[in-house]
């Protein structure tokens, strides 16, 4: 209880020293916390899904301050990521559901399009605007073709390429260049082949993983491709620049730089087989990084936890290194009885010290540019997320994207599973056949309409 | 009944009528009509991505009704007959026999994912590793494996209770009849052919009904085991329709492919029922 108490008091105390600042947010902050025109002893009731060890606890710490300062009461309900979608979609048609929730990044356009949420244009200036936050991660808060924010950015990641510096240094390869550019990153691999024989080269997870699409695009980019067009009209998906980032990874299996036994596992098992010395690279988030000094984390072999080097995605022939970006962000529900003291709670939970605290305790990145930097600068490895986020992408905010993106990964599952030798035999046409199946299908959900 | 059963039943028919989408979804019976749009979509339009995968659903779920409900029978009975004599420890065999059944889908589609996994799973460690019975080691929950990945434990779990269910039959069964024929010189194979399974039929026959509805209506272990998007060889209808409606709110054709699913089923209810009638009306 003491400890519990200590951290409290932290916890408001670095709060007050944030909202001391001179800058406009801050200012903004302390007249939210001190309550003006705040009804004192009224509850919200916030969505959080399973960010951090204990999700409900971590966050209700969190807004301490925030109650202690205003009298509002903050109810933190839990929502696991496998029913988030349903539930805030329920809520938002229904009108009936809590005064803020969490949303993926890439959900934000999908949910704002169902009508049920607060358009935060005039209110976010108080927070500093576009200006705080690094263009992909602002883009994330708009629904493209209409006017209107909807949501704050909160926390976010990007990928970047996680490996091994004791197997680099047995396969002889300097781990500076090792990962510049795609040819760099396939030689790499093909050097720890040939030297270090008892681990694998590189593994990524198939199908079964939701992120699969955040896996294979970085790669689509580089090679000049894209999801959409520009304008969001159309599937570009099967084109041959798209094409080509898509061999890239079919590729890497065919030429046994890539386990394909990983494709059978999602995500979170295809971590735990870099954290358990299976896999010499891997491309991940920066949660990980926070795991790494977590000492009851036993998903790590003690060779894996000493040797974690982290490298900024690779270029492309055009010379750009891509890589995705997500997180997620804060919506506020159009029915809630209290949007001023809802906007309150967004607002402490945007500032500076809050988003650090909370960013540190997810192994995640804040979402504002100062606090990202702050956090950045603290080791070697997060220099190269911070990078990574900076240059990060995202996909176009249209609200068919979560739609398109389960089509696309579809297809590129198949595509890897035939590369892996267990579907129609793999080669340009077959990866054509699907990416034009893929375009196809994206097509006809871009089409549709409210009519 | 009415209010658990008729109203969501008839809503979904009228949903299956409606262009449900991304931005029409929340308006649900409000949306706009669509007539036959959506069964003619998927039945009939080559070009609609939908009607692809909607016929590769009802042939994997064809394949998967098929072995899993012959797998679960002739499994079942073959147990119950070899659990049928007597011997020392019966009641221990059947006893252990029951726990796949006991457990929940859920645990068997988790346990079985694992003991799948090509590279530390069980089975493959067992085939290559100890036996040396294959060379290499075959991807089981990718491709054309990934159907037997989700038969196999399905007719585990089901086996039990086609087992239990066979064994009463046969301990129902007056002996003298065997007796008598066996007197005459009927030897086992046509005592199992003349009497045991005659007598059979009519549990074989609910046994049949209940498996293929089971079946057909699977969603539990293609989903845990392989995810949302089992894929081209494994994808089952309702994992279709479950993908489709939830993941990609195309709420009228979840709901057209459902009330094509219920059709079928109430087609094998009637071949069934005319195919055993006469062995219901016997019991």
């Amino acid at each position: 209880m003491p400890k519990r108490l200590a951290v409290a008091v932290a916890a408001t105390a670095l709060a007050l020293a944030a909202c001391g600042g001179e800058d406009n947010s801050s200012t903004d902050n302390t007249k939210a916390a001190q309550g003006e025109a705040l009804q004192k002893g009224v509850t919200l009731t916030l969505w959080t899904m399973p960010n951090s060890p204990q999700p409900k606890e971590d966050l209700q710490k969190m807004v301490a301050p925030f109650t202690a300062k205003t009298g509002v009461k903050v109810d933190v309900q839990e929502v696991g990521w496998d029913v988030q979608f349903d539930r805030i979609r329920n809520a938002a048609v229904a009108g009936e559901g809590p005064d803020i929730t969490q949303a993926g990044t890439t959900q934000v356009p999908f949910f704002a399009a169902l009508g049920g949420f607060m358009d935060l244009s005039d209110r976010v200036e108080e927070i500093g605007g576009k200006a705080a936050y690094a263009e992909g991660i602002w883009n994330t808060t708009q629904v493209q073709g209409q006017e209107g924010t909807w949501a704050v950015p909160w926390f976010t990641e990007a990928r970047s390429i996680y490996y091994r510096k004791d197997v680099l240094e047995k396969a002889g390869v300097d781990p500076a260049t090792a990962f510049q550019d795609l040819d760099s990153f396939k030689a790499t691999l093909q050097a720890i082949k040939d030297k270090v024989p008892d681990i694998e080269p590189f593994g990524a997870p198939g199908k079964k993983a939701y992120d699969l699409v955040h896996q294979v695009m970085p790669f689509v980019w580089d090679n000049g491709g894209a999801e959409l067009s520009a304008d969001a009209k159309q599937s570009t998906i099967n084109s041959p620049e798209s094409q080509a980032g898509v061999e890239f990874m079919g590729d890497l299996i065919t030429s046994g730089l890539f386990d394909k036994s990983q494709l059978e596992r999602d995500g979170t098992q295809v971590e735990n087989q870099f954290k358990g010395g299976r896999l010499a690279v891997w491309i991940g988030g920066p949660w990980v990084l926070g795991s790494i000094d977590r000492a009851e984390d036993d998903t790590w072999s003690e060779e894996a936890r000493a040797n974690v080097g982290v490298a900024p995605m690779p270029t492309g022939p055009g010379g750009k290194a891509y890589t995705f970006v997500g997180g997620s962000d804060l919506m506020v529900f159009k029915n809630t009885k209290y949007p001023n003291e809802a906007w309150a709670l967004v607002k402490f939970l945007s500032s500076d010290q809050t988003q650090i605290d909370y960013a540190k305790l997810l192994g995640m990145f804040p979402a504002r540019l100062d606090p990202q930097q702050q956090v950045g600068d603290s080791s070697e490895n997060h220099k190269a997320f911070f990078q990574a986020i900076q240059s990060g992408r995202t996909y176009a905010p249209i609200p068919q994207w979560g739609q398109i993106e389960n089509a696309y990964k579809t297809r590129f599952g198949n595509i890897l599973d035939s590369a892996a030798g267990v579907g129609t035999d793999y080669s340009a046409a077959t990866v054509k056949s699907q990416l034009d199946a893929a375009a196809k299908e994206a097509d006809g959900l871009l089409a549709q309409s409210a009519g | 009944m009415v209010l658990v059963h008729l109203i969501p039943t008839t809503g979904g028919i009228l949903l299956s009528f409606k262009r449900l989408n991304t931005f029409t979804f929340s308006r649900l019976f409000d949306a706009p009509w669509s007539g036959l749009e959506n069964y003619r979509g998927i039945l009939f339009d080559t070009a609609n991505p939908l009607h692809d995968g909607f016929f590769g659903a009802v042939q994997n779920t064809f394949v998967y009704t098929f072995w899993t409900v012959g797998g679960t029978i002739v499994g079942g009975l073959a147990i119950a007959l070899l659990l049928n004599r007597p011997m020392r420890g019966q009641r221990l065999v059947r006893t252990l026999m029951l726990t796949p059944w006991i457990v929940p889908s859920f645990v068997v589609a988790v346990l079985w994912g694992f003991m799948w996994q090509s590279d530390v799973g069980i089975v493959n460690k067992i085939l290559v590793d100890y036996t040396g019975l294959l060379g290499e080691r075959p991807i089981w929950l990718l491709g054309e494996n990934s159907m037997w990945a989700i038969v196999i434990p399905s007719i585990w779990r089901g086996l039990p209770f086609a087992m239990i269910f066979f064994l009463a039959g046969l301990q129902a069964m007056p002996q003298e009849l065997h007796e008598a024929a066996a007197i005459d010189g009927a030897g086992p194979l046509r005592r199992f052919r003349y009497i045991t399974l005659p007598l059979l039929r009519p549990l074989i026959a609910v046994q049949l009904l209940f498996c293929v509805i089971y079946a057909a209506y699977q969603f539990a272990i293609p989903y845990i085991m392989l995810g949302s998007n089992p894929g081209p060889d494994a994808d089952l209808m309702m994992t279709l329709i479950v993908r489709q409606s939830f993941s990609n709110n195309l709420f009228g054709f979840g709901a057209a492919a459902s009330v094509l699913l219920t059709l079928a089923m109430c087609v094998w209810v009637a071949v069934w029922y005319r195919a055993f009638k006469r062995d219901l009306e016997a019991t």
